[in-house]
């Protein structure tokens, strides 16, 4: 033992006592932390811990109404997936379907009402209470109506009984008006319908059943109008029938609709309606036979193959071997919408598309377009606003007519090109009320926000639109109790309606009873054969749809003077082609569909299907245009149109046509939260406000822009690696080369290649 | 030339003994801890007893925890279900009047967890309920104690003796719990 002095010793009894200390404190750290269990008071009929409990609904993430079936636990949801029994997605959903759970858990949810202090777009919100903020909406509502001004309801697209009541509120006002906003609303579809059939509602295009499709723009295997359905047909059409059914796409820049395509046809942007013409020309000389073909036979005579094919960049062989593969095929469906529809003449194009379905003669057939019956439930007289009308609204409140805006579910500021200046109109309104559950652009320039629940957390009902061609009628119901101080917003309007004196016409003491009400309405013209309405009720909750496959064939006529005008007028551009050479195509993203989704975290990690870009916002240009301009990809861009600009990554594309360039829309966001805001560039900026002539919609691709290089480089994040193939042969060709099939070739790089 | 480090060591060996006492300090800390505060019985909010209802009513397990035969978790009886039966019996009792208050004002008990699997094992109840293993086998003899007590260590060990012991299918298989 040596020799420990005092000193010495001390030191040990210090470093013993030191040692001793930091031992207990690392099994303090390393302690399993306390857990609890905290059961219910009272469980929930049916709970069981640690049994998932699915309940069916509604998504509400697209206008397309698919059902979904939710998986929660403990009173939390947790997935997201298609309702089996819904007829429009048969058990089926998309990746923004999926992500609804990140619009319920956003942390960038507003939690209670706000209310704006300081000036308007200022960070002057303070919390306000339900009562408080009720009440001053009601205030300014009750004098705008006393003193005979207009108060504005600007709602994204609703249906279902929310509409309904929504315009009951607005009616009840005196000086109420209802406006539903959506930026993909497809008006010039509507337009074309009327006119060549007199029909208003969307037809059903029963692609499972079609042996060949000709599509014209319309991107429906990704974001167009009902793409699950869509899907769910094209695949049936591809695998299912006896023949695997063929698909042919006209587009300038190749969709994911485009790329599943058998051949895709590059067609100059504006002119599908020609090709769409040109073909039924053919139809009419070679095939058609019905009693009005002198007239259309006069009407189409200018449309020969050889002019169109001047007209639209298609060859004359091209037109030929498509009009005999359209004659030959047993169910052919002709599609337009789109890209084909965002031009100036866009209705008339798609006129020439229904023409055409008209002229084979699957017009109300089975493999053709069935128009849907008129929804059960909520039939609403008010159309979606187009651009001219959302144009006339801002027009109208620079005039001073509008005294109160509220907004619900809907980014105006976002969704409207610059040249709108719709900042600029909201500024002149006095009153601005946002009912929005996110701070996005619009609700960021609101004097009072009144947050609504998500549809996670709402009762409501829907008639999907475009249906699947008999009535469907669908609950949704709230899968988990409202996580923050929100309401529905159909009780907020119920609860504005009571205080201002609106009770009669709206006496329901919640939006829940308002549509159990309705449905029960519903159940009552079933008569005695229906049974009693609870247990109705509980099997429409239980199963989350109602209707009955009562699709069957019927025939339209087409008027003789309607026949006589058809014709697809020239498309017009916003800028001369020497300034602005190149033709601006935005397009709705995956993930993003009009910007709705930019705030989910899942939606901005997934990859673009096309490019494979995550996050941020690129432009596509054909690699010729891109060596002409002296860019490579990765090059940060100047895209300047006559309304503004902004700065890009190119992303060098081969599948789109040299005179076009492409950008997605749904990034650029100013608010929404942060996993949106200040990520990518908006192309909506951009674009003239220039109009569908004939249904007013906004001609998204109607706008020239020119494109010049920075200097700097900015890579678009992609997780694909490398684009081109490099001789790893990846892409499998089938077929022999030549004869057998046709093959489109652009600047040299081979896009489309025959099969057998 | 040779080098000795023994020079070195006897210059070094005061800071070498502190540094073991240390050490051995270190240790001696870490299961002081462990076996003055073991936390194997924490303090729950009301004193309940298992072996009042457990052992001396004879009240079946899965009368109370229910889920235990169809569900992962065993679940912990709802206060409607505690004052089933003590909206009648023993309500003069200082703790079934904490309950009473707890189920007046609506306010959830909050159980402290005793036996807590870490959140990368996946445990089913359903599955050793069904294969006819007694609760008492990981959760000790609950009817005897008036305060649970972890007995088990719930570590891997007793997992995959209790698997092999069984024959279970699978039962060494990584993903049979991890998953």
């Amino acid at each position: 033992m040596p020799n420990v002095d005092r000193r010495q010793f001390l030191k040990l009894v210090g470093a013993g006592g030191v040692g001793a200390g930091a031992g207990f404190m690392l099994a303090e750290s390393a302690r399993h932390p306390v857990e609890h269990l905290i059961p219910y008071p009272v469980p929930p009929e049916e709970y069981s811990a640690g049994i998932a409990t699915w309940y069916n609904s509604v998504c509400g993430m697209c206008p397309a109404g698919c059902g979904i079936t939710v998986r929660t636990r403990e009173g939390r949801p947790k997935k997201i997936e298609g309702n089996p029994l819904h007829p429009v997605n048969e058990g089926r959903l998309c990746a923004l379907g999926q992500a609804g759970l990140q619009v319920l858990y956003n942390p960038d949810r507003l939690t209670g009402p706000l209310q704006q202090l300081g000036e308007r777009g200022s960070s002057g919100f303070v919390d306000a209470t339900w009562r408080g903020g009720l009440d001053a909406a009601a205030e300014r509502i009750d004098a705008a109506r006393n003193a005979g001004n207009r108060v504005v309801f600007l709602s994204g697209g609703v249906r279902g009984h929310l509409a309904a009541l929504l315009e009951t509120f607005t009616r009840e006002l005196g000086s109420g008006q209802f406006l539903q906003y959506e930026f993909a609303h497809p008006h010039a579809l509507h337009a074309a319908n009327r006119r060549l059939f007199g029909i208003d509602r969307l037809p059903y295009y029963d692609i499972a059943n079609a042996d060949y499709v000709l599509s014209f723009g319309a991107d429906f295997l990704n974001n167009w109008l009902s793409p699950v359905n869509y899907s769910l047909g094209f695949g049936r059409s591809r695998q299912e029938g006896e023949h695997r059914g063929r698909f042919v796409q006209v587009e300038a820049r190749m969709s994911l609709s485009g790329a599943a395509a058998d051949e895709w046809i590059p067609a100059r942007p504006g002119t599908e309606g020609v090709l769409a013409l040109a073909l039924a020309q053919q139809l009419v000389a070679n095939a058609y036979a019905g009693d009005d073909a002198d007239a259309w036979r006069a009407a189409l005579q200018d449309y020969t193959p050889e002019r169109s094919a001047d007209i639209t960049d298609v060859p004359v062989e091209t037109i030929e071997h498509l009009a005999s593969a359209l004659v030959d095929a047993g169910h052919a469906l002709a599609i337009g919408g789109g890209s084909a529809a965002a031009h100036t003449n866009g209705a008339d194009t798609l006129l020439a598309v229904n023409a055409l379905n008209y002229l084979l003669g699957n017009v109300g057939r089975r493999g053709g377009m069935v128009f849907n019956p008129d929804p059960a439930i909520g039939a609403s007289d008010t159309e979606p606003a187009s651009y001219r009308a959302m144009e006339q609204l801002a027009a109208d409140a620079r005039a001073g007519a509008i005294s109160v805006l509220v907004v619900s579910n809907a980014n105006p500021l976002f969704n409207l090109p610059a040249a709108a200046d719709f900042a600029g109109a909201i500024a002149a309104i006095p009153t601005v009320i946002s009912l929005s559950s996110f701070m996005d652009e619009t609700t960021a320039l609101a004097d009072l926000v009144l947050p609504s629940h998500t549809y996670l957390e709402s009762w409501g009902d829907d008639a999907p639109d475009p249906g699947v061609g008999f009535t469907v009628g669908a609950v949704s119901q709230p899968v988990v109790s409202p996580l923050f101080d929100t309401r529905a917003t159909g009780d907020i309007v119920l609860e504005l309606g009571r205080r201002l004196g609106l009770g009669e016409a709206m006496p329901w003491p919640s939006f829940e009873e308002c549509v159990k009400d309705g449905w029960r309405q519903l159940h009552a013209a079933g008569g005695e054969a229906a049974g009693d309405f609870d247990t109705f009720w509980r099997d429409v909750l239980r199963s989350g749809v109602w209707g009955t496959d009562t699709r069957a064939e019927s025939g339209v006529a087409v008027p003789d003077e309607v026949i006589a005008d058809i014709a697809v007028p020239e498309p017009q551009f916003a800028g001369s082609e020497s300034d602005y050479p190149f033709v601006l195509q935005p397009y709705l993203s995956t993930g993003f569909y009009d910007g709705r989704g930019a705030n989910l975290p899942w939606m901005q990690e997934l990859p673009d299907p096309m490019t494979s870009v995550v996050y941020g916002s690129w432009l596509e240009m054909n690699p010729e245009t891109a060596r002409e301009l002296g860019l490579r990809d990765g090059d940060l861009a100047r895209v300047t149109s006559g309304n503004g600009a902004v700065e890009v990554p190119v992303v060098v594309y081969p599948a789109i046509r040299p005179d076009v360039v492409a950008m997605p829309i749904g990034q650029g966001h100013a608010g929404l939260g942060r996993y949106a805001e200040n990520r990518g560039a908006n192309p909506i900026e951009l674009l003239a406000p220039s109009v569908d002539t004939r249904s007013g919609a906004l001609a998204t691709g109607a706008t020239r822009v020119s494109v010049a290089g920075t200097g700097r480089r900015a890579e678009a994040v992609k997780i694909g690696g490398e684009s081109r193939e490099l001789g790893r042969n990846i892409i499998q060709r089938t077929g022999t080369s030549g004869s057998a099939g046709h093959s489109a070739r652009l600047n040299s790089i081979p896009i489309v290649v025959e099969s057998s | 030339m040779r080098v000795s480090i023994v020079p070195t060591l006897k210059v070094l060996r005061p800071a070498a003994m502190i540094v073991l006492v240390a050490l051995i300090g270190m240790v001696f800390g870490y299961y002081a801890n462990a076996m003055l505060f073991p936390g194997t019985s924490p303090a729950q909010p009301i004193n309940f007893s298992h072996r009042i209802h457990a052992g001396d009513y004879e009240i079946p397990c899965l009368y109370c925890h229910v889920q235990a035969r169809n569900s992962t978790a065993a679940g912990v009886p709802s206060l409607s279900k505690c004052m089933g039966c003590h909206a009648e019996v023993a309500t003069e009792r200082p703790q079934i009047r904490e309950l009473t208050a707890y189920w007046e004002t609506g306010e959830p008990l909050r159980w402290v967890k005793v036996h807590d699997l870490p959140d990368f094992v996946h445990f089913t109840h359903k599955r050793h309920v069904a294969a006819g293993i007694e609760c008492q086998t990981c959760h000790g003899p609950v009817e005897t104690m008036d305060v649970v007590s972890r007995e088990a260590p719930l570590e891997m060990g007793l997992c995959l003796e209790c698997h092999r012991e069984n024959e279970v299918v699978h039962g060494d298989d990584c993903w049979t719990c991890h998953k």
